[in-house]
């Protein structure tokens, strides 16, 4: 399409960036093929090299930010998979993310905070509570059986399609457990202290999986401690670009969990725990080393475990499964073999290797809720790639992967379950046998 | 943008739809062009086929107007093959990335040009089978790529370069006709077509389906690293081993400035204070392997390998792969900018080329480390500098000219597998007499009369020597 | 040979002694529109169908020296003229070869071999002879003198000249001088034979050795009374599956094993380790067969030349499914089937004129092409073929291989009528 000068903002974000960042690619294109979109449309505009490309051209003053521009970039799933594959040692996340902040604060015309923004994603999703809350008529449709009647036909498209895609989204209702106490003890000798990170989404949504994981430390020695004032980790904010609210957060999150107190600081979801290891980077002001002090004690849960040597779990779970690695821990953690070494202790478990495991599900933190299109695609390409495994059950270790492959699985009359590691660990350690037709 | 491109543009929509036809600035501008960065030039529009039907209409658009077009896989060259020289259209073959068939029997795969290189061994993950050719950029490079570059990689010392597993291809020509040469078994009579077309890099036709060979996997294999005090030592050892009639699967060598940011970037463990490190791969038969391997060590240690250690496993085996295909990355932090070269000097004269780099290095003051394929006599010297420091830019262009000149002075060549593209043009006329060259462009001509089809590349121009290196490349993986 | 005739231009064969020679020769042919015929060791000269209307021969044999070689590098410089026993003889010196097994040895030249681009059985595990050209010295249809590759192994300047002569018969340059890359020589060989009561077995065996992780460098399946030292007892529809090992001895004793557990399961029978005489006696068979193509007459049985030899190429699958068919045709037939390739020669024990529109044309080319393969008459007695009813018909490679013939012998110089050029 032939440029028009009206499409060319005037505004240029490419100040916020570290020029030096942009300079380290050398434009080899070893990330190409490891980036989802481009793997989807084959397009170099669509891929990490074309995107750095494009910000270093309007940061250079060389090309305008248009919409075609803008569409590249939010386009990305900010799944770092090119991080991986970089052999330069690009930090793609430390430029597109930022740029995507600045591109939107700059962007005046654009009409920000639409309602979706400014209610769900904003008001809704950073409060376990509220969220919860809002779920009520939802889930209350669901455990009488009307959610399915309208999702069978097909009445939920009358929603607003974002909203939509939440509603589809939901997981199955599992038991309904109470919050988390403040403190959990160590079961045996007492092997470390650590805390909780419950996470937004996962209190509202997961709940089970944070119980299970408490669970899990306990089993392995672990002083649990669950600090109740803590906060959304922010990183659906600072992902959409809202910087401001992100920063408050974090800085809630450190007064909520003091450092020297704990091991670690444990969290159970992928994309939190990617944000909270990255609290030290993001802002400079005079509690940048507190940030990064704080940010040092954060683990993953498996990597946690995983170091500290598990109990061996002695339940038989009898499962054909496979492992589909979150883009936050297998490319933002570098988490690739601890799940696997933990799930690999568990009698009975056949795990299978998932093909294109490194390819994001196309959930990306909000994402499937932004870029709808995209999205199915790179869902659809997941489940397909599933099915090659013939396993019955997904694990995951990220609450947006979980719910997205479950909804494309409901969509597709695919029967699976996906569970999280810890539940898996938490089963086998309690002996239960679990129910599969109950989760699928 | 000028009425005609318009016009052709909205030709190309009416053929390929809205979406597959790029042609705004901002989407041409990471076409302009690959991991050769040193001279750019942006497509006039840049199309993404999806059947070799709509390559051969687009080709033949092109024809009809008059208009140059290349074609492009992954722009992972790093000698400027997927730059569109004097713009055109640029056939981006990205989307045609389905593995159409795999047969284990006859021992081949037909694949699409786009198919990722990685992509098909992970499709043959678990059969048994692989397909051989490996350049370090396999994790992003098409098939079709390799087969317009005849790639290599380290495990072409025993196995073979690219043209050596492609059976057959769909070629659309520069005409626009389709054509298809060889297929699944290997030995069509007559002149080796394929072969010829394999390598042409992209100028005498677009690849459009590519039969390749598959290769069993072999039984077993033991790698192995041998830690020298001296470059000539390590040297002298590459020639021992293969001199006493063994052929590793893969021989490569890594000098003392390249071990030291693999060291930072990998920690492996290797010594950093060790001039040169062999890492050796031999493979086949379990029951043989260990003789081969104790025989290797035997030789190393015979040329004063200070130390030779073996992967204990799996495991370490990658970790060291890793190291070696992902070397290049880490010279990012020795040094802000570097140019690397790919020169082949027959592997008698390893010794004799390695010490001429050091005193050219020495002579331009410009660091230079070493990481290449030894057993193949393919080097590819790493020249670090700052690109900002113009004055430093002029001796490493000055210093890579004397290390190419050197290659060729000892018969060698100034390309084993990156190919000629633009880079290397102005080489041509040292390695090849006007004779020579005048059957290449005899050859050209005859499969690309109009010379609409990657113009430009791989041959000189008459009379010019190639375009003048004002600036060298900040490369990539090799 | 069936060359019973002296012709008119063998009497007029010149000989020239360098590549300039070569270059001057070609441009006076040019000039004066007389074609040649390029003649190395003569061995080959009808392989495919012989050259007409040639006003004179070239004979290269006097390009005959070892230009350079390195054991080191493990390549070889040589002239096209060199034979093939002369240029093993040099590389067994170092303990080295070039592992491409061609019929009488010591006649064949170095450039014949490479403008046939000759494969042997050892074609599975070794390749073919273009896979072991690095760099080439030519002369085109113009004399012009040109080269292609270098003395390297791995080399991708400039367009693949020694791919493109390969296989070209002399159509699209006169080779002067050829670099080879090379292999060691194996410490140790050894031929395994095994009988396959019939072709059902041989297909089982086939595929066993096809998917096994080490196989034999070459598997080839015999049939036919061609095969006198292993037919005595064989009923008609028998065969014989002859393998060779090579490696060293620890290895072969370990190949042996598998491959005799391989070949007892899919239930042949005799199977047998020959080594030293009797396996060289074998393996020369197995090379030399092209070429004495030798049937028993159906009159006394006495050997006698085959009228109709052909080449049959199919995807190595379907090789047992083609020897039948070819066992249907002639039940007398020699053949001799580097099965994991799909390379099948066929040596008739008759073949009339009026057999070729019902055999050749009608039947084994267009299953052939159908499996995606090739039938080549490789050498007949019958007079008057056309290199099209030869090769086969005018595929998508002809027709871009014309375009490069205009281009390098725009005159048609070179060996007219070789080839479909």
């Amino acid at each position: 399409m032939p440029e028009s000068l009206d499409n060319v903002k005037a505004a240029n974000p490419g100040p916020v960036l570290d020029y030096e960042l942009l300079l380290d690619c050398v434009h080899c294109g070893l990330c190409t093929s490891a980036c989802p979109t481009y793997a989807e449309t084959g397009d170099e505009n669509e891929s990490p090299r074309g995107r750095i490309y494009l910000m270093r051209g309007v940061t250079d003053g060389k090309l305008g930010l248009t919409d075609r521009v803008r569409s590249h970039l939010e386009l990305c799933l900010d799944c770092r998979a090119c991080e991986t594959a970089c052999p330069s040692g690009v930090q793609y996340g430390k430029l597109i993310e930022p740029f995507r902040i600045a591109m939107d604060q700059a962007d005046a015309s654009r009409p920000r905070g639409d309602w979706f923004r400014r209610y769900i994603l904003f008001g809704l999703l950073p409060y376990p509570k509220r969220l919860r809350w809002a779920l009520t008529p939802a889930r209350i449709a669901q455990r009488t059986g009307a959610l399915a009647v309208a999702r069978a036909l097909r009445l939920t498209r009358l929603l607003p399609s974002p909203l939509r895609r939440m509603v589809e989204m939901l997981p199955s209702p599992r038991r309904n457990e109470g919050a988390l106490p403040e403190f959990l003890p160590a079961i045996g000798k007492r092997r470390a202290t650590v805390a909780l990170f419950t996470g937004c989404v996962g209190d509202a949504m997961f709940r089970h999986v944070n119980w299970a994981t408490a669970r899990v430390l306990q089993h392995n020695g672990c002083d649990v401690h669950v600090p109740p004032t803590q906060a959304c980790c922010g990183a659906i904010h600072f992902h959409a670009g809202a910087n401001e609210p992100a920063w408050q957060l974090a800085d809630t999150n450190l007064a909520a969990f003091d450092p020297q107190r704990f091991d670690a600081i444990l969290n159970n979801i992928a994309g939190c725990g990617s944000m909270l290891k990255e609290y030290g980077h993001h802002w400079h002001d005079s509690q940048q080393p507190a940030r990064a002090a704080w940010a040092a004690k954060v683990r993953d849960v498996n990597e946690f475990l995983d170091q500290l040597g598990p109990e061996r779990p002695c339940g038989e779970i009898r499962a054909v499964a496979t492992y589909h690695d979150p883009c936050h821990l297998l490319h933002a953690q570098k988490i690739h073999d601890a799940p696997r070494r933990l799930l690999a202790l568990v009698p009975g478990l056949e795990l299978r290797d998932l093909p294109e495991t490194e390819l994001c599900c196309g959930a990306a933190g909000t994402y499937n809720l932004m870029q709808p299109d995209m999205s199915s695609r790179l869902s659809r390409r997941k489940i397909e790639n599933i099915r090659h495994t013939q396993a019955r059950v997904v694990i995951t270790a990220n609450a947006g992967c979980a719910l997205q492959i479950a909804r494309e699985a409901r969509e597709q009359g695919e029967r699976l379950a996906v569970v999280h590691p810890m539940e898996i660990l938490d089963w086998s350690y309690r002996g239960i046998t679990p129910r599969w037709q109950s989760i699928s | 943008m000028d009425r005609s491109t318009l016009e052709l543009a909205d030709e190309l929509r009416r053929l390929l739809g809205p979406k597959r036809v790029l042609d705004s600035r901002s989407d041409l501008a990471v076409y302009e062009c690959d991991a050769f960065v040193l001279e750019k030039n942006c497509p006039s529009v840049a199309v993404l086929p999806e059947s070799t039907a709509e390559v051969a209409a687009i080709v033949r658009l092109c024809n009809e107007r008059g208009v140059a077009f290349v074609p492009r896989g992954a722009g992972t060259s790093l000698s400027g093959g997927g730059m569109p020289v004097g713009g055109g259209v640029m056939i981006v073959l990205t989307r045609m990335r389905e593995v159409l068939e795999v047969n284990l029997r006859d021992r081949y795969a037909v694949v699409e040009p786009g198919v990722v290189n990685v992509n098909l061994n992970k499709r043959l993950a678990g059969t048994g089978f692989h397909y051989a050719p490996d350049p370090s950029s396999q994790g992003a490079c098409t098939i079709g790529g390799n087969a317009a570059t005849n790639a290599g990689g380290p495990h072409t010392l025993k196995y073979g370069v690219t043209v050596n597993h492609v059976l057959g291809v769909e070629l659309v020509t520069a005409e626009g006709e389709v054509v298809q040469l060889g297929g699944p078994i290997d030995g069509s009579p007559g002149p080796d077509l394929v072969g010829t077309i394999v390598g042409g890099e992209g100028t005498l036709g677009i690849v459009t389906k590519v039969w390749v060979r598959l290769t069993r996997n072999p039984q077993g294999v033991r790698t192995m690293l041998g830690i020298f005090e001296s470059v000539d030592d390590a040297t002298q050892a590459i020639s021992a081993i293969i001199g006493a009639g063994i052929i590793p699967a893969a021989l490569e060598m890594m000098d003392q400035g390249i071990l030291v940011a693999v060291e930072e970037a990998f920690h492996f463990g290797f010594p950093l204070d060790a001039e040169a490190i062999l890492l050796i791969e031999v493979d086949g038969l379990e029951v043989g392997l260990d003789a081969q391997r104790d025989r290797i060590a035997e030789i190393c240690r015979a040329h004063q390998a200070r130390e030779v250690r073996f992967a204990a496993d799996a495991k370490e085996r990658l970790q060291l792969w890793k190291c070696r295909k992902q070397a290049f990355g880490a010279i990012g932090r020795l040094s802000p900018s570097y140019c690397t070269q790919d020169g082949v000097v027959p592997r008698s004269k390893l010794p004799h080329i390695l010490q001429r780099i050091r005193a050219i290095g020495k002579k331009h003051d410009i660091r230079i480390v070493n990481v290449f394929h030894a057993g193949d006599g393919n080097i590819h010297p790493i020249l670090l500098f700052d690109e900002r420091h113009a004055e430093q830019v002029k001796r490493v262009l000055a210093a890579s000219d004397e290390i190419l000149t050197e290659c060729l002075a000892c018969g060698g060549s100034v390309t084993g597998e990156h190919g000629i593209g633009l880079e290397k043009l102005s080489f041509m006329n040292r390695m090849f007499s006007n004779d020579d060259l005048d059957v290449m462009g005899r050859l050209r001509d005859a499969l690309n009369p109009g010379g609409l089809l990657s113009p430009g590349k791989l041959l000189p121009t008459a009379g010019a020597c190639g375009m003048e290196q004002i600036h060298p490349g900040r490369h990539a993986p090799v | 040979m069936h060359n019973t005739t002296l012709s008119r231009a063998e009497a007029a064969a010149t000989r020239p002694v360098s590549r300039g020679e070569v270059a001057d020769l070609v441009r006076e042919a040019q000039d004066s529109c007389m074609p040649i015929e390029l003649v190395g060791g003569g061995t080959s000269l009808d392989y495919g169908g012989r050259v007409r209307g040639a006003a004179r021969q070239l004979d290269l044999g006097g390009l005959r020296k070892v230009v350079d070689y390195e054991p080191r590098d493990m390549t070889i410089v040589v002239e096209a003229g060199v034979h093939m026993s002369d240029l093993a003889a040099t590389l067994s010196q170092e303990n080295q070869q070039l592992p491409i097994d061609v019929p009488r040895a010591c006649e064949a030249t170095v450039g014949g071999a490479v403008a046939t681009n000759w494969c042997g059985p050892r074609r599975f595990g070794l390749g073919t002879i273009r896979d072991y050209v690095i760099g080439i010295h030519a002369v085109d249809g113009r004399g012009v003198a040109f080269k292609g590759g270098g003395r390297v192994v791995k080399n991708v300047a400039g367009y693949d000249f020694c791919k493109l002569l390969s296989g070209s018969l002399g159509t699209l340059g006169v080779i002067t001088q050829v670099v080879f890359k090379v292999k060691p020589l194996p410490e140790c060989v050894a031929m395994v034979v095994a009988k396959c009561p019939d072709l059902a077995v041989a297909e089982d065996a086939l595929s066993r050795l096809a998917m096994l992780e080490s196989p034999p460098v070459a598997i080839d399946l015999l049939a036919g009374p061609g095969w006198p030292s292993f037919s005595e007892d064989s009923p008609a529809e028998g065969c014989f599956l002859a393998l060779r090992l090579e490696g060293t001895k620890t290895e072969i004793d370990w190949l042996f094993g598998r491959m005799q557990a391989e070949l007892a399961a899919a239930g042949t029978r005799g199977i047998d380790r020959l080594e030293g005489g009797q396996g060289e006696n074998l393996w020369s068979h197995l090379v030399e067969f092209p070429e004495c193509g030798e049937v028993p007459a159906p009159s006394d049985g006495a050997a006698a030349k085959s009228p109709m030899v052909m080449q049959v190429i199919v995807p190595p699958s379907a090789v047992t499914r083609f020897v039948a068919e070819l066992l249907s045709i002639d039940s007398r037939a020699s053949i001799q089937a580097h099965a994991a390739s799909g390379v099948i020669t066929v040596c008739f024990s008759k073949f009339t004129p009026s057999d070729l529109s019902p055999i050749l044309i009608a039947r084994l080319r267009p299953s052939a092409t159908c499996a995606g393969g090739s039938v080549v008459v490789v050498r007949t007695h019958l007079e008057g073929l056309t290199p099209h009813l030869i090769w086969g018909g005018r595929n998508d490679a002809v027709v871009l291989l014309e375009r490069i013939k205009r281009q390098l012998d725009p005159m048609n110089i070179l060996n007219p009528g070789r080839y479909v050029l």
